[in-house]
């Protein structure tokens, strides 16, 4: 999210090998999402990715996500709702500090996950949602081809597939009445919730003791 | 997998079926898009050349098989059979059979001549079993390309967000 600037910064200054890469679950590509990140005066690694590529390829069901990867490509925190800071109606003040405590003492972090405890994280699909991926990327197509009706046709397919992902579901109604955040998204939010369901993957910030 | 009595269709529909341009074939997987100008008519399964199964989805047809770095799925090249056949002496490989037996998700518009393929669970072993990340090459905002690849050695914080 853009507005990680300033966190990118700060960090940046304490180690010049932390990096942070920044990807845009965008279908509709740099129109909908070029402007946010001009705003924030972004200067870290940007990407448009308007099949949700990324999503797919780390199991990730929601935005924000985030994902720790070390020096030798491994993965050593994922799959949870991330924020920069806390902005008041979303977000959180808890996430940034442990990103810091991660980029001043990497492995020896207390927030450094095990292969293990990674593992247990990533998020498992049924070979049902597993289809929804080349289903929503066929719908993208579509999208980006202009024919609205069979993006629509393929979106929804991708949603009835994989009903976990929070990104099939808002990415659709953000071109529908009422957008991604209007009465669909809540009743649907309200109901997994109500089931005792998440909408983010709860943080996860208690230290490990024993690394 | 498919019965046998369907796969004697598939493949008895292929035979009788003469080699002819099939309407234009569009492709994705990954980031990809990739245009096929042949295929071989069936009205199941994606059958394209040697050259444009790697094109796909970087599998290459070998004496062996058909293999992606250490992995050869075998295919007889001296016979037809569900993965491969050849018609006036082009090799023609069916890229759905192959998907479908390393159990890689895929779904076709047939009426426009769109086929969509999911990851390989082959390649992603390595995410589920000893965390490695996943490699990507994506375009950034000024057209460079993005490989995970190129970030070894330092600490990367991989985040997603979207304007909705």
């Amino acid at each position: 999210m853009p507005v990680w600037q300033v966190i990118y910064e700060e960090l940046q200054a304490v180690n010049p090998n932390f990096e942070i890469i920044s990807f845009a679950q965008d279908s509709g590509g740099e129109a909908d999402a070029g402007p946010i990140f001009d705003a924030g005066n972004v200067s870290y690694t940007s990407v448009i990715d308007v099949n949700h590529h990324i999503s797919a390829l780390y199991n990730l069901v929601n935005v924000p996500s985030a994902v720790w990867i070390d020096e030798q490509g491994k993965i050593v925190r994922i799959n949870e709702g991330t924020y920069a800071k806390n902005h008041g109606a979303f977000g959180t003040d808890e996430y940034a500090p442990i990103v810091r405590d991660w980029v001043a003492n990497g492995a020896d972090s207390p927030y450094v996950w095990d292969r293990e405890k990674v593992s247990d994280k990533i998020f498992q699909r049924t070979p049902e949602a597993e289809k929804a991926q080349p289903t929503f990327r066929l719908g993208t197509y579509y999208f980006n081809q202009g024919n609205d009706e069979k993006a629509e046709q393929y979106w929804t397919e991708a949603q009835q597939l994989d009903p976990t992902s929070w990104n099939y579901l808002r990415q659709d109604l953000k071109y529908e009445d009422g957008g991604s955040a209007g009465p669909e998204w809540r009743e649907r939010r309200t109901q997994i919730e109500g089931a005792g369901g998440s909408y983010y993957a709860p943080l996860d910030i208690e230290p490990v003791t024993d690394n | 997998m498919k019965p046998v009595s369907q796969l004697g269709l598939a493949l008895m529909s292929v035979l009788c079926s003469s080699v002819a341009l099939a309407q234009s074939t569009t492709v994705l997987y990954n980031d990809r898009v990739v245009e096929i100008d042949q295929t071989l008519p069936d009205a199941s399964d994606l059958w394209v050349k040697p050259e444009d199964l790697t094109r796909i989805n970087d599998f290459e047809l070998k004496p062996q098989g058909a293999c992606l770095e250490d992995l050869c799925i075998p295919v007889l090249q001296d016979r037809d059979s569900e993965l491969y056949v050849q018609r006036q002496g082009q090799d023609w490989f069916n890229v759905t059979e192959l998907a479908d037996m390393l159990q890689q998700a895929w779904i076709a518009d047939y009426r426009d001549g769109l086929w969509s393929f999911g990851g390989i669970p082959f390649e992603r072993r390595g995410f589920f079993e000893s965390a490695e990340a996943p490699e990507f090459a994506l375009p950034d905002r000024e057209g460079n390309l993005v490989r995970l690849a190129d970030f070894r050695g330092k600490q990367v914080l991989l985040v997603t967000w979207a304007s909705w």
